[in-house]
């Protein structure tokens, strides 16, 4: 069943039936009603503004999409298989589909030393004190714009997971959302890395057919808490009709560590706000991106790494591949506060253009507030080199084996920082199967 | 080929004019120009934003970005001056019945 046909806009009636079908613990409800205020009174974005003005919105219609409310909730069997949790074993998983909690599910194991994994709505009855520590901090602004108060009034599905002190969850765990045609999902992801935690999240969403139309609005976020290590991989796949607005953060305190590996392949047009911001000494973070566009897709990815505390690392890495009429933007900030002496950081951007008509806009910037840093900064975009093709084609290969053979090397130089082999093999796979020729 | 689409009735714009209209998904310059009619991608290239709402020069025959003045031909979509150096695409436009139409071209 749809979850259009129970829709009925983000309207102020839409967020009290929501409201009407959980029983969520008032402070909850409390936070969704303030984020309606800021919600009802924010305009859309202004196409003048800096972060918007590469990304044209002007074909998207809001009203044609409401949170999923009421009638029955969707079988777990619909859902698509997931790209990255084939052949690997998990400790435990989270599935919505079309906005609402399919599957939850989390191995003794974990249970027993603590580790709590579920959807917000029923932790929230439980463990109310504890998440709402976490949430208080409001990580992801809900009055940064117009989606985030949408995000953080009207979700429907939120995956919460949850690790105590010096846990080391050592099977990663697996969250998916997927849409099926016309449908709409607004949810949340909360992960919390108490003190000395680790844990692996591999993340992802999908659509059920590659041409489906849909809409997603989201948030995430991260808190790695002193010396804590999240390995997080989030994989983007939706249909290629699919509208993806979305707010990611993550904090990551003193002496922890972040590896965030960002995959983005679906979407018609894709808005994201990629955050991190080391909050203690000592404290890194690495971030990889791989896209890539194919269609008339659009993919803005803005990256901002926000050092506010001494000698902390972050490095970032992100390579795109366009092909047929897509475009990405990509804006990457790196900010340093005066009290961040000794940051060491760096971003990178590389684009290979696989057709005349791709668009890449790369636009590097870094804020330095602090006299003592290492901050450097680098792009890159360009055509495939017709030498090398030339090469490759008098060695035996075909042009289109050539072709896929130097994508491929491409992108091996963010492959080889990506530590999971099952990440690894989706994102390569997913990446060589779109691959055609150059045009 | 795509199929022609109605998107506007002939008295809908002043000579000279423009319109930004839909055509199956995409954002369509609309333009009425010494009797002529010419649909351009709302896309100016050299910034990748939008070109609606730029100066239209009807003795010139073209349409200029409202932000750098990049002029585009409004028959066929080339870059007529800086900082555009690449065409913008020119769409088929029809009039019948009182009627325009537009088919895209990729």
């Amino acid at each position: 069943m749809s979850a259009l046909a129970t829709t009925s806009g983000f309207r102020r009636d839409a967020l009290e039936t929501l409201l009407a079908t959980r029983s969520e613990p008032r402070w909850l409800t409390a936070r969704r009603e303030a984020a309606w205020d800021r919600f009802a009174a924010l305009g859309m974005p202004d196409p003048q503004a800096e972060e918007w003005m590469r990304t044209d919105i002007r074909l998207f219609k809001l009203d044609r999409f409401g949170p999923a409310l009421g009638g029955d909730a969707p079988a777990q069997r619909e859902l698509p298989p997931p790209l990255l949790a084939a052949g690997v074993d998990l400790g435990g998983r989270v599935a919505a589909l079309d906005g609402r909690t399919v599957v939850s599910e989390l191995d003794a194991r974990w249970a027993q030393r603590g580790v709590l994994l579920g959807d917000l709505s029923q932790l929230a009855a439980e463990h109310g004190d504890l998440l709402r520590t976490y949430l208080d901090r409001e990580t992801v602004a809900p009055g940064y714009d117009k989606f985030s108060a949408l995000g953080h009034a009207f979700w429907t599905s939120a995956a919460v997971l949850y690790v105590p002190p010096g846990v080391r969850v050592e099977q990663p765990i697996h969250l998916y959302s997927a849409l099926g045609d016309g449908a709409c999902d607004v949810s949340r992801t909360l992960i919390v890395l108490a003190e000395g935690a680790e844990a692996t999240v591999l993340s992802e969403t999908a659509s059920r057919g590659p041409h489906d139309a849909g809409l997603h609005v989201g948030s995430i976020e991260l808190l790695v808490e002193p010396g804590a290590r999240l390995r997080y991989v989030n994989l983007q796949n939706w249909g290629d009709k699919v509208w993806h607005f979305a707010h990611q953060k993550a904090a990551v305190a003193a002496r922890g560590g972040l590896q965030w590996t960002l995959g983005a392949l679906g979407s018609r047009l894709a808005k994201v706000n990629q955050r991190v911001a080391l909050t203690g000494p000592d404290a890194e973070a690495q971030v990889n991106g791989v896209l890539f566009t194919q269609g008339r897709q659009h993919l803005c990815y803005n990256t901002h790494q926000h050092h506010e505390a001494p000698h902390c690392r972050s490095d970032l890495l992100y390579k795109a591949a366009l092909q047929d009429e897509s475009r990405t933007v990509w804006r990457g900030m790196i900010k340093v506060d005066p009290v961040a002496q000794r940051t060491d950081a760096y971003q990178r951007n590389d684009n290979l253009l696989l057709s005349p008509t791709a668009r890449a806009d790369s636009i590097p910037g870094l804020e330095i507030e602090a006299d003592d840093v290492r901050c450097t900064h680098g792009s890159t975009s360009g055509r495939v080199d017709d030498e090398q093709l030339f090469y490759a084609m008098t060695r035996g290969y075909t042009r289109r084996e050539a072709v896929r053979m130097i994508v491929a090397g491409f992108f091996q130089q963010v492959f080889d920082r990506i530590t999971i082999e099952s990440v690894r093999d989706a994102l390569g796979e997913a990446i060589g199967s779109r691959v055609r020729d150059l045009q | 080929m795509a199929d022609f689409r109605e998107v506007a009735d002939t008295v809908d714009l002043d000579d000279p004019g423009s319109l930004l209209v839909e055509v199956d998904e995409r954002l369509v310059v609309l333009v009425r120009a010494a009797g002529h009619w010419y649909a351009l991608d709302d896309v100016c290239t050299h910034d990748g934003g939008p070109l609606s709402n730029g100066r239209l020069d009807p003795d010139a025959k073209t349409l200029a970005c409202p932000r750098h003045g990049a002029q585009f031909d409004l028959a066929s979509g080339a870059a007529r001056t800086m900082p555009a150096t690449k065409p913008t695409v020119a769409h088929e436009v029809k009039v019948e019945g009182g009627k325009v139409y537009v088919r895209l071209r990729s």
